[in-house]
């Protein structure tokens, strides 16, 4: 094989290879579609033009449920503006999820992970684990684990990527 | 005085006579952005082409007309007995695949030879029930690529969805 061609070769190694890596800030967020617990399928590209944090929980995991009011608060607030949580429940069965749902009463869509895909696709790390996406697909915003004052940031984060 | 008028006139003459700089540099900005896009292109194809070579590549693809029989949540493919990728349906993406769009389901590598695809569509049927259908294609792979058509039809006869599938080589 020519010179070429083996560079060739060389550049689409490392493009196959990059795509396994885990996400970080200004790459495009990986797509994804899941059934929310209203039972309709929803895209993250379909969301492209609005600002979308998406929120990854478990029903087991203390923060984020301290977490889910304020998020649903920010959703609220925010919304008519281009903006919207998604939430990602990574436990596979819907029924906990649920259960917290009824419980909280948060209204922004909340998406059940069966096969946990999108959590391998996102690498994730801690929980709960928040990432904001601007208008372009972009990541823009990762945080991980939630404690008390942590909504101050995404506050920030938002108002900013929805003046952009 | 008219040492300095001479002056100012040969600078006057000398930058007209200069070339405008930034006209050569925009046409090579350009230049090198289209030189990128090919480059981006004959990558795609390049990937495609090592990664599914011909011989081996076997790509499904799925069309539906207006589905007043069937309304369509979900499709997963199996090939050869092992799940190869499994799709939720947005409204969009229905609504796209009302007016004529034809999605590519999945592509990937099979050996040469027999071989066996099962489409199992989920979904709601007539009367608003939830449904669920398989069909199952087996098709010779030669050496050239293989492409699987799913069609999702109404069947105005039996007031049922119909399933067809086509393949050609």
């Amino acid at each position: 094989m020519s010179k070429l061609g083996w560079s060739l070769v060389t550049l689409i190694t490392m493009f196959v290879v990059s795509q396994v890596q885990a996400v970080g800030l200004s790459d495009e967020a990986p797509d994804f579609t899941l059934r929310s617990l209203k039972g309709e399928n929803l895209r993250l590209e379909e969301y492209r033009g609005k600002v979308v944090l998406i929120n990854f929980w478990a029903s087991w995991c203390g923060p984020c449920r301290q977490e889910m009011p304020l998020l649903d608060r920010l959703h609220h607030r925010y919304e008519d503006t281009g903006f919207t949580v998604l939430g990602v429940n990574v436990e596979g069965d819907p029924k906990p999820a649920q259960e917290i749902v009824d419980k909280i009463k948060v209204t922004f869509p909340v998406l059940i992970d069966r096969d946990q895909r999108v959590s391998e696709l996102y690498d994730l790390e801690a929980m709960p684990s928040t990432i904001v996406v601007d208008r372009d697909g972009v990541i823009r915003y990762i945080h991980l684990g939630y404690k008390s004052g942590d909504e101050s940031k995404y506050v920030e984060v938002v108002k900013k990527l929805i003046r952009e | 005085m008219q040492r300095i008028a001479v002056i100012i006139g040969l600078a006057v003459l000398f930058a007209a006579s200069m070339p405008v700089f930034g006209e050569p540099l925009d046409d090579e900005m350009e230049g090198v952005k289209r030189a990128l896009l090919e480059l981006k292109r004959d990558l795609v194809i390049l990937e495609e082409d090592l990664l599914f070579p011909a011989s081996t590549q076997v790509a499904v693809f799925l069309s539906m007309d207006v589905g007043e029989f069937f309304q369509l949540d979900s499709v997963s493919l199996k090939l050869n007995g092992k799940e190869v990728t499994h799709h939720l349906y947005t409204d969009k993406q229905i609504d796209a695949l009302y007016r004529g769009g034809v999605q590519r389901l999945f592509i990937g590598n099979v050996k040469q030879g027999s071989n066996r695809i099962t489409a199992f569509f989920t979904g709601r049927g007539p009367s608003g029930r939830d449904y669920r259908r398989a069909t199952t294609v087996e098709f010779e792979k030669s050496f050239e690529p293989a492409f699987i058509e799913l069609a999702i039809t109404d069947s105005t006869a039996k007031y049922q969805p119909e399933f067809r599938t086509a393949v050609s080589n």
